[in-house]
């Protein structure tokens, strides 16, 4: 059963603010004793809250007292590199948790382009139907496919030694095209598209062949 | 075939990692295990760490050896204050915070603000997660056995690959030639109308003094998923555009639309962008959209 979960804001209800603080300082130190145990590390922790007559010190204040000369020892460039304080720490996280998301948004933009892909070369819709906004992240779908059944090619090519040398040629040719590039100018664009419509239609030409 | 099949089942049987597990609490045998363990608990004991100063206000810091002996440590209001107050306590000045009443205990305003930019992230992330899950589950679900082509590409034979690049090739120019309705494109100043095409452009092309030239030009860049500012065709290609009925498959895109449109092309050699008012160095290096 999920339990619910807790809004990370300061408790309002003093009551129920230091019911929450028992319990959590319990779990801490806990969990302090685990990591100093399993990784055999020296741990210290330190509390300080009105809730407490005195500070809460763990595992003990001469333990302690070691763990703080062992720090004091430490050059200040050491004890300083991993130091954390709640804003530096908040920063990291919303930082790292930023670009997770970042990627996952990455991530799901390019399966959709990719459902669209498909879902025109099955036909299921028209690429006049795409999005406007969809159109740019469609194309770069399509040019990373597009690397792929090449580089699957040159493997398929090499491996079929014994194949006919036109379908080898077919093959190589494709590979061979330049990918139109979209920021060319409009002249070039149009030849090469003319070059590609003509390589094409020689491929059509040579699978049309008897290549066995 | 039947190969593959049997892989896919193992791995979704399989476990992707060992879940919970009770263990003992000694210290860990294995190295490298150790370094993971040590790595995850102490970034989850500072997190409870931080977490109890943001619901309880209460102070704290905890100083981390790593087995490397490497420090690591967190600390509210910061380390060295909390390190003081210890090295203090048993001085005859009271404890700052043990003289607070509970009334008086209050938060840091960045805190707060901080907390729901993080909260707002990891709602999101989850939100991102799942959708993913929606996209793969929508997948598997309409994938239809005669669509071969949306199987992997390691599946494909020659004779197949050839085909669907082709096909996809095709594919690529319909959507460019899409992208390029989608552009405002007006003439250079110096172009001539004569031919019948022309006619589009016979009032002088539609000049909108508004549209954000970076960002027409940022819609030539591969990386840019999102484009705000496009705007709508104001002519129609000469030859209309093709439909496509319900359920018609095309076993090619049809290159003949293809060849006029690139005759038509040819006919509109002047045609770019107006690029006045934008000095030399300004203009954004990207992907340049085609002028003379």
């Amino acid at each position: 059963m999920t339990r619910q979960k807790v809004k990370m804001v300061f408790i309002e209800n003093e009551s129920a603010r230091k019911s929450t603080y028992k319990k959590r300082k319990r779990g801490i130190l806990k969990k302090a004793k685990e990591l100093a145990t399993l990784c055999g590390v020296p741990v210290g922790v330190i509390i300080d809250s009105p809730y407490d007559s005195s500070m809460e010190v763990w595992p003990s204040r001469v333990d302690m007292d070691d763990v703080v000369s062992q720090w004091q020892r430490l050059p200040e460039m050491d004890r300083t590199k991993k130091m954390l304080n709640q804003k530096t720490y908040l920063e990291q996280r919303i930082t790292k948790g930023t670009e997770a998301l970042n990627k996952q948004n990455k991530e799901n933009k390019e399966l959709e382009m990719k459902e669209i892909m498909f879902d025109c070369l099955s036909g299921k819709i028209a690429p006049s139907s795409i999005d406007r906004n969809d159109l740019v992240g469609c194309s770069n779908v399509i040019d990373q496919y597009l690397r792929i059944l090449k580089r699957r090619m040159e493997i398929l090519s090499k491996n079929d030694g014994a194949s006919s040398s036109s379908a080898h040629a077919a093959a190589t040719t494709s590979a061979a095209m330049p990918i139109v590039e979209m920021g060319s100018s409009s002249t070039a664009f149009c030849d090469m598209i003319r070059q590609q419509q003509m390589q094409n239609n020689l491929n059509h030409a040579v699978m049309d062949l008897d290549l066995d | 075939m039947e190969e593959n099949m049997e892989r896919n089942m193992e791995r979704n049987m399989k476990r992707k990692s060992r879940g919970r597990q009770k263990i003992e609490m000694v210290k860990m045998k294995n190295e490298s295990n150790l370094q993971v363990t040590f790595s995850k608990r102490r970034s989850g004991l500072f997190k409870k760490a931080s977490e109890l100063n943001t619901l309880c206000g209460a102070d704290i810091a905890i100083i981390v050896f790593s087995p490397g002996g490497k420090v690591y440590s967190f600390g509210h209001p910061n380390v060295d204050t909390m390190v003081n107050r210890f090295k203090n306590i048993n001085q005859p000045f009271p404890n700052p915070n043990n003289n607070m009443r509970l009334s008086e205990v209050q938060p840091h305003t960045f805190n707060l603000q901080m907390n729901d930019v993080l909260t707002q992230v990891m709602n999101d992330t989850e939100i991102a997660k799942k959708k993913s899950e929606e996209i793969r589950k929508k997948r598997k679900n309409s994938k239809r056995p005669e669509n071969w082509w949306e199987n992997p590409v390691e599946e494909f034979d020659l004779a197949q690959t050839q085909e669907i690049f082709v096909k996809v090739e095709n594919l690529k120019k319909v959507v460019a030639d899409e992208a390029s309705k989608n552009f405002q494109v007006f003439p250079h100043p110096n172009f001539c109308v004569g031919s019948s095409s022309g006619a589009l452009f016979r009032d002088g092309g539609y000049i909108n003094p508004n549209l954000d030239q970076y960002e027409q030009r940022r819609m030539f860049n591969v990386n840019a998923y999102y484009n705000q500012n496009m705007y709508p065709p104001i002519y129609q290609l000469p030859y209309g555009n093709n439909s496509y009925a319900g359920g018609y498959v095309p076993d090619q895109y049809n290159l003949n639309f293809m060849h006029a449109f690139n005759q038509y092309q040819n006919q509109n050699q002047n045609l770019g962008f107006k690029d006045e008012g934008i000095p030399e160095n300004e203009r954004h290096q990207d992907g340049h959209p085609p002028h003379f």
